[in-house]
């Protein structure tokens, strides 16, 4: 019996993020597929590896933590980097145990996909024969990216559908905290300041991006925060939102007078 | 260098074992998978099962039980611990969770890591040929080396 690496032959439509990224994987191609939010690094039709802006990259994630020190990482590259073996080298140095990379680079990859395969209209590009200094790790069927990549989504819209949130600075909102809040939310919701985007967050904290998606929809879900919304007053362009005039500060006593009057009209 | 399949080779090794996968809880994702799968399906049974996970992991009263000492600390973190960073991810509360059903047993060990993860290994367990007591301990001990050189 052999570990699978959760292969499926039959792919649905709907799971073609990419059809660029399909041929690629049929002709078995090398190289770097380059889209508006990141790249997909494939070796023989497999991804190999996956960088985003949206995500902090394998060394954010090992670094910050403490689980390697940054002069650990600089002479890893400095060393490996032009052989393009960084990753073996970290582990044959002993500096990270191998399951344990294994475990944060597939994080990452699957990361930065997630970002890399999200709708665009600006057309990818892909450079045959560019592989990435990081090296080999665990190579991934282009087949389980892109399936993963649209659970991904419908997982985040299950849990709370507002999309800004991914993106727009997020603010805490005034709601009382009246539930415990998860420890792994709770980190989350600490650096949560009306400036500091998803991708601001995942970088302080050395998080996965997409992990810190969920955390803040669930957060959002929750009522405990919420997106800073672009304004739209004031500029020229767009539609111009129309204030009404405030009738009363407490709507609920005015919902009151109403019902009340309605009622003694009966 | 024990990686991830090897890991899983070895989980495998443990009489009446009859499927195994290493998944992330917070997003469900299946990040390798070995022998069989209740549902014929190993990315169907990771989301599943990471629904569990996450909802041991996350609840306070399992998570308080191991240290309430300092109120005023962050409520649910660990004892700081030397070897680590400040900053470095407090270990998760919960070890692990046990599931007998009809169709066999399931265990769910959480595997901590150095780095801001959320992982576990899932063990499915035959009811007749597995030693539920010999499997925790052993996929503890798996779940340490996964992570450790």
């Amino acid at each position: 019996m052999r570990p699978t690496a959760t292969t499926r032959t039959v792919i649905p439509e709907q799971a073609v993020l990419s059809p660029m990224l399909q041929r690629l994987a049929a002709e078995r191609a090398t190289g770097a597929l380059m889209r508006d939010r990141g790249t997909l690094y494939l070796a023989d039709g497999q991804v190999v590896h996956a960088e985003s802006p949206a995500t902090p990259g394998i060394d954010v994630l090992l670094t910050t933590s403490g689980a390697l020190r940054s002069e650990g990482w600089w002479d890893a590259v400095a060393q490996a980097g032009a052989g393009q073996r960084v990753a073996r080298y970290l582990v044959d140095s002993g500096r990270v145990p191998g399951g344990a990379l294994e475990l944060c680079h597939l994080g990452a990859l699957y990361d930065a996909a997630f970002f890399a395969l999200a709708p665009t209209h600006t057309p990818a590009r892909f450079r045959y024969g560019v592989s990435h200094w990081i090296g080999p790790v665990r190579p991934v069927p282009v087949d389980s990216v892109q399936r993963e990549t649209l659970r991904r989504r419908e997982l985040l819209d299950r849990i709370w559908p507002d999309a800004l949130t991914d993106s727009a600075p997020i603010a805490p909102t005034a709601h009382p905290v009246d539930a415990p809040v998860p420890p792994r939310q709770r980190r989350v919701l600490d650096l949560v300041n009306g400036v500091r985007t998803a991708t601001d967050i995942a970088q302080e904290l050395g998080r996965s991006a997409f992990h810190t998606l969920v955390d803040l929809r669930r957060l959002a879900a929750a009522g405990l925060v919420e997106p800073v919304r672009p304004a739209s007053a004031g500029s020229a362009s767009g539609p111009v939102r129309i204030e009404l005039p405030e009738v009363t500060a407490d709507p609920d006593l005015a919902l009151l007078r109403r019902l009340r009057d309605a009622l003694e009209a009966l | 260098m024990p990686g991830i399949d090897e890991c899983l080779l070895d989980v495998m090794r443990l009489p009446g074992a009859r499927g195994a996968a290493v998944v992330d809880w917070t997003s469900g994702l299946a990040l390798g998978t070995i022998g069989e799968s209740p549902n014929g399906d190993h990315e169907a049974t990771a989301a599943e099962t990471a629904e569990v996970a996450r909802m041991a992991a996350e609840q306070p009263v399992f998570a308080q039980a191991a240290h309430t000492a300092d109120p005023a600390h962050s409520a649910l973190r660990g004892p700081a611990r030397p070897d680590r960073s400040p900053t470095a991810p407090p270990g998760p509360a919960v070890e692990d969770v046990i599931v007998t059903a009809a169709a066999g047993y399931h265990i769910l060990r959480f595997v901590e890591t150095a780095f801001d993860s959320s992982v576990f290994l899932h063990l499915w367990l035959d009811r007749s040929e597995g030693n539920l007591a010999l499997a925790r301990i052993r996929l503890g001990e798996i779940a340490e080396r996964l992570v450790l050189a």
